[in-house]
């Protein structure tokens, strides 16, 4: 019986190619797509779920009131850990503390700039699972002077050499030796290194006992049966005994889940890798629309399909068919149609996995041995099966035979209805697709192009994250600013769009709460360089001797936030609680400018000259940017001569902030395509369907004086219909789901009226194409020859 | 073997009741070759569709072995049938997917025999007909006749005690039908109750015994004997 079922779909597979071809081929994308999908759902949702204890890690955050806001940091002072795990003894098994860092890291003639250097305690490697192929992780760290390296790292440096035993500099001072190898960290890790080096090396540092060095991340892990909620409850104490007293602020503590890290918005300053539930939530939506999409069109030509299998079903049924057999056989028919393009997907997936990851800008390993892949695929297989041969083999067995032997069915409306809805339903998805893609890329454009406020153009950034570069600024500034290729070059905190820390003034004369202000420090050239426009009072001057200790420039937002119009600002006299023992002098305020990204609205800010250099901002003038690259890569090497030289352009700089939804228009765009494919394979297919049923219509009509346009407006409008009922459902529609996305922005692109016309003109042309291709085929055939097939 | 009983079958048009089968009582016993005849659209066909089951009539009972078939549950009435009953129609009504092998063991499929079972019968029946050299074959590679033979060897295959034939020779030329209809003969002499419906007075002339319908209602019953 089964193979008999078999032998028959595949022989119907091969006498209805056109049909096959097109529900074989939609199928496989779509499942393709649903795949690619799945991978990177399923890479999202594992994330740190591979350390063996990570039900009972957490992360230590310190939770701040801020404008009113619950704000978490993630980063804590080295002090934490010791008095966490005293003070619990009960609660607290361990705790490692884990400090990001950079440097430079040589081996004999070679050297490297380390991005991804943590100095973690000595259990770092008992607590987290990464593995190590050589050492052990209970000693790896114990002594100061050992380092362990991934194996990629290790390559680097030693190549082939076994590098267990030797020796690495960091900074050109302290020696390491390497003690242990750890496998590459997985993709779905939310630390990632790639030396760890003992943080024992600065237990003796001065910085390492005070409590507001806020500089690095705590994990702790606790026993099994501690109530984690009476323990943080208990922080509140904790943190008025060994912190609020000396600031006298009022910060707390809290948890968070290891496996909760990864999706916790933390702010832009938490180093760690971070993922938006969002995105996965519209991927997610996305592969359930291209599935649905393709299963539309299996189900509507089968159904299409059901009259000339009328007779089969009939015949089956006087031959003593009962109902449950012919719906197998249905079911089963489209299962075997789904394994097919499961497999041909499993074959494409392999060959456009490549393409994929640097979509993503990361790797997905392994999924080949993942089971649930294979899951995955099984649950695939059954639900498409299901679904998309389920209203057909209902549809079919439900025929009675004498009607379908006499071949007089009346399929007729009922099912032409049902293929209209599902159409419909398949058009609204792909315009709704559309106008996502169409308005993400607007608003892309718009931030790319919007005017930020300040110059971003042919400008250098260059971090001064050495010790050699920081102690030699002056002299590299002056050099720079000697070069006759470079315009101005200004030493500051941070870049727009980089590092802009919050905080706390006092304002003189406004007794009552202290003000929230973000910051940057700066020396006089801040205002030149970034070309920022005065609105009141004046720039910083080395006229004013006094200027880098006693006045501050603030912004017009930070004007407002005082009360007072930009004019009225200079005068007023404010402190930074925690950096300034004496009140600064306002002496200009500034225009407004971006420096954040264009998702935060444009905060009260202040440019103080207190000593905070990271970065140098170089404004090149006019002409060969690579002669000026090449003066100041002179001028670096001069100070720094082993550190690699490094720059990147503020205003790319500036649209990294953007990567991530640069990639999911791109995404998008591609999913939007697959699915306008599908659908019109489907409308393809429907139309040439028609076109063969009404063969004997159309050579009747013409034999009777129609034309061809005729015909073809006869056979068009009929399909083109549901499409426009679809577009029109999707505006709406499209119009919430973009206004809601767009809400994250704080700057944003209107939602022109011409993008919905464009994306619903785009489908409609689109379909109008697909189904014309088949009736102008069928209105040109000569009539004599479809009459004489009857 | 089968009895119908005050068998009435109509369709409404607009709001008249048309009747296609009137009081129609008739009675078919083991071994019977019976010929049903009338003009068009008398109700031969649907006569035949209900005596197969593939048709229920408005109103009437139909016995079959002593089982009154309505009475049954669908299960029980779908085993009676395609246990006892056989039938060849007009058209032929070959899957046209299946080769000739397939398109005879379709009926064994439904009736859950064994692979090696269906092999022997379906051997049989291909070695009775003389279509050996032809069971790979796909109907459309056939002539009517053809055709026919396989849609006969199908209804066959399950031993049927009731071969039901629409119109069997139909479509073919006389040829073709002489042959069909002796087969007819010798299957009927090998003790198959057969009932088939013709226009063809030469054709029914094979039966034993002759039925004619006229607008719904037998005319008179003859017997040959």
């Amino acid at each position: 019986m089964f193979k008999n079922y078999l032998l028959l779909a595949l022989r119907n597979l091969k006498k209805q190619k056109v049909f096959s071809i097109i529900n074989i081929a939609g199928l496989t994308v779509g499942i393709l797509s649903c795949l690619m999908i799945f991978l990177f759902v399923q890479n999202e949702f594992s994330y740190d779920n591979f350390h063996e204890n990570g039900n009972n890690i957490y992360r230590v955050m310190r939770v701040a009131e801020r404008n009113g806001n619950r704000e978490t940091i993630p980063y804590l002072s080295p002090p934490y850990a010791t008095a966490i795990k005293n003070d619990y003894p009960d609660a607290v098994k361990t705790a490692v503390r884990v400090m990001p860092a950079g440097g430079l890291v040589s081996y004999e003639n070679v050297a490297f700039n380390e991005k991804e250097i943590y100095f973690t305690d000595a259990d770092f490697f008992s607590l987290f699972d990464f593995k190590l192929t050589a050492g052990d992780k209970k000693t790896v760290l114990q002594n100061p002077g050992s380092v362990v390296l991934t194996e990629t790292a290790a390559k680097k440096y030693f190549g082939k050499q076994d590098p267990i035993g030797k020796v690495l500099i960091l900074d050109k001072e302290l020696q390491l030796k390497v003690t242990g190898v750890a496998k590459d960290i997985p993709t779905n890790s939310h630390l990632n290194f790639d030396l760890v080096v003992p943080i024992s090396n600065y237990s003796n540092s001065d910085w390492f006992r005070e409590w507001n060095n806020n500089n690095l991340f705590t994990y702790v892990q606790l026993n099994p049966k501690t109530d984690v909620d009476k323990l943080t409850g208990s922080f509140t104490a904790f943190m008025d005994k060994y912190v609020n007293e000396e600031t006298g602020e009022k910060t707390g503590l809290d948890l968070s889940r290891l496996e909760d890290i990864y999706f916790e918005s933390a702010g832009p300053w938490d180093q760690v890798k971070h993922g938006n539930l969002n995105v996965v939530y519209i991927f997610m939506s996305i592969a359930f629309l291209i599935l649905f999409i393709a299963c539309i069109n299996f189900m509507n030509l089968s159904t299409a399909r059901a009259t000339e299998r009328s007779k089969e079903v009939g015949l089956r049924k006087v031959l003593g068919a009962v109902r449950r057999q012919l719906v197998f056989q249905f079911i089963g028919e489209s299962i075997l149609l789904a394994a097919i393009s499961c497999l041909l997907a499993l074959g494409l997936l392999q060959f456009f996995m490549p393409a994929f990851n640097s979509l993503l800008g990361y790797e997905l390993q392994g999924y080949w041995k993942n089971p649930n892949l294979y899951v995955f695929i099984a649950v695939i297989i059954v639900v498409i099966g299901l679904l998309a041969g389920s209203y057909p083999a209902f549809l079919l067995s439900s025929f009675s035979p004498v009607e379908s032997l006499k071949g007089k069915l009346r399929l007729g409306t009922g099912g032409a209805f049902f293929r209209k809805v599902l159409v419909v339903f398949q058009f609204s998805c792909t315009v709704l697709l559309i106008i996502g893609m169409m308005i993400i890329g607007s608003q892309m454009n718009y931030v790319r192009t919007k005017n930020l406020g300040f110059d971003k153009e042919r400008s250098v950034v260059v971090k001064l994250d050495n010790n050699e570069i920081w102690t030699g600024m002056n002299r590299f500034k002056q050099q720079l600013q000697n070069n006759p290729s470079i315009e101005n070059v200004s030493l500051m905190s941070g870049a727009p769009g980089g590092f802009h820390d919050s905080f706390t003034f006092q304002v003189e004369g406004m007794p009552g709460d202290d003000l929230q202000f973000r910051t940057v420090f700066a020396d006089f050239e801040y205002v030149r360089t970034l070309g920022l426009k005065i609105l009141a009072g004046r720039d910083f001057s080395p006229a004013f001797p006094t200027d880098s200790g006693q006045a501050v420039l603030i912004n017009r937002a930070a004007a407002v936030k005082l009360g007072v119009t930009p004019e009225k600002a200079p005068g007023m006299r404010l402190r930074n609680t925690m950096r300034d023992s004496v009140s600064r002098t306002v002496v200009g305020v500034v225009e407004n400018f971006h420096f954040l990204s264009l998702r935060e609205t444009i905060e009260p800010m202040v440019i103080s000259g207190s000593m905070d250099r990271r970065v140098a901002v170089i404004k090149l003038k006019n002409g060969d940017p690579g002669q000026a690259i090449n003066a100041i890569k002179k001028a670096y090497t001069g100070i720094a001569p082993v550190y690699p030289f490094e720059f990147e352009f503020l205003d790319q700089q500036f649209d990294h902030q953007y990567q991530t939804d640069q990639r999911q228009q791109y995404i998008l765009s591609g999913f939007s395509a697959i699915a306008i494919f599908i659908a019109c394979l489907g409308l393809f297919g429907l139309a040439s369907y028609t076109a063969v049923r009404r063969t004997k219509e159309i050579g009747v009509r013409k034999v009777l004086g129609s034309s061809t346009q005729n015909i073809v407006i006869l056979l068009s409008k009929d399909l083109l219909k549901p499409v426009l009922l679809g577009t029109l459902i999707a505006i709406p529609l499209g119009y919430a789901a973009m206004y809601q996305w767009l809400q994250s922005f704080a700057y944003r692109t209107s939602l022109h009226w011409w993008v919905f016309a464009v994306a619903a003109i785009t489908a409609v042309l689109i379909a109008l194409i697909t189904v014309s291709f088949q009736a102008v085929k069928a209105a040109t055939a000569n009539p004599v020859k479809s009459l004489r097939t009857e | 073997m089968i009895q119908l009983k005050h068998i009435f079958h109509w369709v409404n048009q607009g709001g008249k009741r048309v009747f296609i089968l009137k009081d129609i009582n008739m009675e078919v016993n083991e071994g019977e070759f019976i010929s049903v005849m009338g003009a068009s659209g008398s109700g031969k066909s649907t006569l035949l569709h209900i005596l197969g089951t593939i048709q229920e009539p408005n109103e009437g009972d139909y016995f079959l072995k002593g089982e009154s078939v309505y009475q049954l549950k669908e299960k029980q009435r779908s085993l009676l049938m395609k246990q006892n009953i056989g039938i060849v129609f007009q058209a032929y009504h070959l899957i046209d997917e299946l080769t000739v092998y397939e398109n005879i063991e379709t009926p064994l499929l439904y009736l859950n025999i064994p692979a090696s079972e269906r092999k022997a019968r379906v051997a049989e029946m291909l070695d009775k007909f003389q279509i050996v050299g032809k069971k790979d074959l796909f109907p459309s590679q056939l002539s009517g006749g053809q055709q026919q033979i396989v849609g006969i060897a199908r209804a066959l295959i399950i031993e049927p005690t009731l071969l039901l034939a629409d119109e069997p020779t139909g479509n073919l030329n006389s040829k073709q039908g002489e042959e069909i209809m002796n087969i007819f003969k010798e299957l009927n002499q090998e003790g198959v109750t057969i009932v088939q419906v013709t226009h063809s007075e030469k054709n029914a002339a094979y039966g034993t015994r002759i039925i004619t319908l006229s607008d719904g209602q037998i005319e008179h019953a003859k017997n040959d004997q």
